[in-house]
């Protein structure tokens, strides 16, 4: 029986349909993994631009990308610190509200949820990234996020792979050869 | 591979289909279908994808064993040993790593509750993931509660008011006993399944009357050459296992002396005796005459006058009563004899019988002849903890029974019940259940709705213990004296209140002499009080010069624990001069079989909430969820029982009906069973799933007061019903089930 439905596929209407049926389920899986590949929205337009432009520095909302491998989303509290004692805010309440994007920060910390933000920036799991080196190197956050005084909604200037991170860990080494190595081995971020 | 599709098409078909599946999964992220929460309100200390580790004490038993407990994100993810604690060096048992899925049980206390005694406390059908799961759901809030507890301090004669309370933790019993002694309500009461069989009673009256001293021996198996144990299941549960099992590790790697050998006396082999290099499976009760007999043999192979008592024993007549051969028994006592570090080691259901005591100063006296006290591989009496002066005895189930007579006879209106259980712990024989109903008040601090908060008029849930400060003084198991710090490492996750912080609360409504019997703000300052004096000791672990450092130092490190031995030579000389009696014991009951209840391994008396420790297959057998009752192959096929059958077990106190393990490595006169399930509430992965073996134990005590649990014959009938056991064994493996050829 298989043997018959090898030597049928073999033939050139055979080789047809197994190449059709190929490409079936390749644009049928290709189309299903870049299902997986594309965010869910934002709870929040969040206007990066606006809070940038107030002169506040990244790492206040993000401490941790100065202290630990993972940048950190700001708690609603520290949010709302400021935020409870800005009029728009409160005002956003009111039905005819100009300011609709603090809507939702105003329900969340009255019902005491909690937002469910989008990571913009991932890396693989096999990938070890650390905030805390880069930023110890004297990164500043915008070599890689781009500039933020321009963004609402953080959105990634380039894609973060392997590629990217070589390219500037070659030019930060220079002619240092020692420090190359380190930069370049593949223990430096798979581990 | 068939004719028609070969190996080599086959490896060409799965290499293209591995290839098609690299690439089109590609090397990015797994999927951006990702969500993040924040905190609400974050702590300072903590950082997103940092984790977080706190140094607590393990509360599923007393031993008192460190934890480091690894947070994210403010949620307990992971509990292994402190490797700091002298106690347990970083390791924990089964039990320690299921301690989370107590703090994640669906079926928590989680408010406080004025109750109807007898009524449900959660619906084992409804939801516990949806947030409005409405079991044991609070319907007073706190500050009534503290009201309730402060009136009944109030409203009652001192005398009338009791607390009975768990093995652990610690400093509650402490404020609990300074309350009483300012106040003069009776002395808190502890209790504990597990103490009751491990027999500490016992153990610690025999070692008051070979060395005129009181404390709790403890045994150097690490040290050892040739470990001979009489029942102490020492590797299970039994006293501190954790420290134990590092101890036969030692004992037998063998890098720095010999593999030592180790020789387990029992009836049933438990999954301790499963590791001993011989199991001697003696009749239950004459374990003092075989250890006598052993210490005669051992004296008259050195050469030595036999002395007196182990002058009286007849080694002929031991062997036969016991069922051992003459010439086993010979070369036991040679083993014994020549090697120059012997360790005799009483315990468990050797003791739980009516002539316990003399089992266990037979079993101490063969240390006295080795003349290993106070070396390495022998006896010591362990080390006091640090702010305590003398070793604090549970009561003995004698005592119990004085406990429930009490209550029975009306002379206790209010009883306040913490880290107990006795309506499941207790023998039903002792009739706690019954005694409940002459006691106007109890109020019940469990955290879980276990069947003595069932009959509880008021529960106030106190946190987990991942979510309590406390302490707990190591009894033994550590050279150093160690007194093991808890903090908390989550915020509590349900409205529960810590019991110090009630009880503190409560004395100050009250007023007057309790008010100032517990003169403190909160629980932490009542710790801090209790630790404060150790900053003057010296040889500690750390030094600090005021009492903030020195608490950060104690929450950081896990406690505080001497850098010195701080165990005490026993005074053995007039351990081999006294005469101890070689009679067997006396059963109860006029069955057939002797019975041995032992612990379950996996989940000892409180483990059965847990589903990773139902699901932890029983050492020995395997067998998962239920409880069994185990007979020797020869004795059920001459009864006709296969696997599964459920038999009918009768005693003068009960009758249980269990499946039938077959179980090659027990006498053919003897059943075994294991104690752990039986539960009729403890929550929906503890109820209704087994059976209880205390329920078949009576009222029989040996001299010490301890029970004889293991001084029962019991009837067995075949009932003609199956009921399935489920174990991880494959019968057909190995036994051959259904293959035909059953072995």
């Amino acid at each position: 029986m298989i043997k018959r439905i090898f030597d049928w596929l073999k033939q050139p209407l055979g080789l047809i349909a197994v190449g059709i049926a190929f490409l079936a389920l390749f644009s049928f899986a290709a189309y299903g993994i870049s299902l997986t590949q594309t965010s869910p929205a934002q709870p929040i337009q969040f206007p990066h631009k606006t809070h940038v432009g107030l002169g506040i520095q990244c790492l206040y909302c993000h401490p941790g990308a100065a202290k630990g491998p993972s940048a950190g989303i700001p708690a609603q509290a520290k949010c709302w610190a400021c935020h409870n004692q800005i009029q728009k805010t409160l005002d956003s309440q009111q039905p005819d509200t100009q300011f609709p994007l603090l809507k939702p920060l105003v329900a969340s910390v009255k019902s005491q949820s909690r937002l469910q933000w989008v990571p913009v920036a991932q890396v693989p799991d096999f990938v070890q990234f650390n905030h805390r080196a880069h930023i110890a190197a004297g990164q500043n956050c915008e070599n890689c996020h781009g500039d933020m005084s321009k963004q609402t909604v953080a959105e990634n200037p380039q894609v973060f792979n392997m590629g990217f991170c070589l390219n500037c860990h070659k030019k930060v080494a220079g002619e240092n050869h020692d420090l190359l190595v380190k930069l370049t081995d593949c223990a430096t971020c798979h581990y | 591979m068939s004719k028609q599709f070969s190996r080599r098409d086959f490896l060409k078909l799965a290499g293209v289909g591995a290839a098609t599946t690299a690439i089109l999964t590609g090397c990015g992220p797994a999927s951006r279908l990702v969500r993040r929460e924040p905190y609400l309100q974050m702590p300072e200390y903590t950082y997103n994808g940092l984790s977080t580790y706190y140094a607590t004490t393990c509360r599923e038993c007393a031993a008192g064993c460190g934890l480091v407990v690894r947070t994210s994100q403010g949620r307990a993810i992971k509990a292994e040993g402190n490797a700091n604690n002298p106690l347990n060096l970083g390791k924990t048992c089964a039990r320690g790593q299921a301690t989370l899925q107590g703090l994640y049980n669906p079926n928590r206390v989680r408010g406080a509750i004025k109750h109807k005694r007898g009524d449900r406390l959660y619906d084992t059908a409804a939801d516990p993931f949806n947030d409005e799961f409405p079991d044991a759901a609070s319907n007073m809030d706190w500050d009534a509660a503290t009201q309730v507890v402060a009136e009944s301090l109030k409203n009652n004669k001192p005398e009338e008011i009791a607390f009975l309370m768990g093995m652990a933790p610690d400093h509650l019993f402490d404020l609990a006993t300074d309350l009483a002694n300012a106040t003069g309500i009776t002395a808190p009461v502890r209790f504990g399944a597990l103490s009751m069989f491990e027999s500490r009673a016992t153990l610690n009256k025999a070692a008051q009357n070979l060395f005129g001293q009181s404390g709790l021996p403890f045994f150097d198996v690490g040290g050892a050459q040739v470990v001979f144990s009489f029942g102490a299941n020492f590797l299970e549960t039994w006293l501190s296992p954790v420290s134990y099992t590092r101890g036969f590790s030692a004992l037998r790697e063998g890098k720095t002396k010999l593999r030592g050998t180790f020789v387990q006396f029992e009836a049933r082999m438990s999954s301790t005796a499963g590791k001993a290099d011989e199991w001697v499976a003696l009749r239950p009760g004459t374990e003092a005459m075989v250890a006598l007999a052993i210490g005669r043999l051992a004296a008259e192979s050195l050469g030595i006058t036999t002395p007196k008592v182990f002058a009286d024993v007849d080694p002929m007549d031991a062997a036969s009563k016991s069922g051992i051969k003459l010439e086993t028994l010979e070369h036991l006592a040679q083993m014994f004899a020549n090697s120059n570090g012997a360790l005799a080691i009483p315990g468990g259901a050797a003791l739980g019988q009516s002539n316990g005591l003399a089992v266990a100063e037979a079993v101490l006296a063969l240390n006295a002849l080795a003349g290993n006290f106070g070396k390495p591989g022998g006896v010591f009496f362990s080390a006091l903890a640090p702010n305590q002066t003398a070793y604090q005895q549970p009561a003995s189930a004698q005592e119990m029974a004085d406990f429930v007579q009490k209550m029975i006879d009306g002379k206790i209106k209010v009883l306040f019940v913490h880290g107990v259980n006795p309506v499941f712990e207790l023998p039903a024989a002792l009739n706690f259940m019954g005694a409940t109903k002459s006691v106007s008040q109890i109020i019940s601090f469990a955290t879980f709705p276990d069947e003595t908060a069932v009959e509880a008029d008021y529960i106030f849930p106190d946190h987990h213990g991942l979510e309590s400060w406390g302490y707990q003084r190591v009894a033994t198991g550590s050279k150093e004296s160690v007194l093991s710090g808890a903090q908390p490492v989550v915020t509590p996750f349900y409205d529960t209140r810590a019991t110090a912080d009630v009880l503190i609360a409560a004395a100050q409504l009250a007023g007057g002499k309790f008010a100032s019997a517990l003169p403190f703000k909160d629980e932490v300052e009542f710790l801090q009080s209790k630790i404060a004096p150790l900053m003057s000791e010296s040889n500690g672990f750390f030094e600090a010069a005021d009492i903030n450092t020195f608490a950060a130092f104690f929450q950081q490190y896990g406690g505080w624990w001497k850098t010195i031995d701080g165990r005490n030579v026993p005074n053995g000389a007039n351990a081999l001069n006294r005469s101890i009696s070689a009679a067997e014991s006396k059963f109860a009951g006029d069955g057939k079989f002797f019975l041995v209840p032992f612990v379950s391994p996996t989940l000892a008396e409180a483990g059965a909430n847990k589903p990773w420790l139902q699901e932890l297959p029983d050492p020995t057998t395997t067998v998962m969820w239920n409880t069994w009752v185990e007979i020797n192959p020869a004795t059920a096929d001459e009864m006709g029982l296969a696997d599964n059958d459920v038999v009918q077990i009768t005693s003068d106190a009960g009758v249980l009906e269990l499946p039938v393990y077959r179980y090659p490595a027990i006498r053919p006169d003897t059943i075994a069973i294991p104690f752990g399930q039986g539960h009729t509430a403890y929550g929906r992965y503890a109820e209704k799933r087994g059976a209880n073996p205390t329920d078949l134990i009576g009222q029989n005590y040996n001299e010490a007061g301890d029970l004889a649990f293991a001084g029962m014959k019991v009837k067995v009938e075949k009932t003609g019903r199956k009921q399935a056991l489920s174990r991880l064994e494959s019968l057909m493996g190995v036994y051959g089930v259904g293959l035909g050829e059953e072995h």
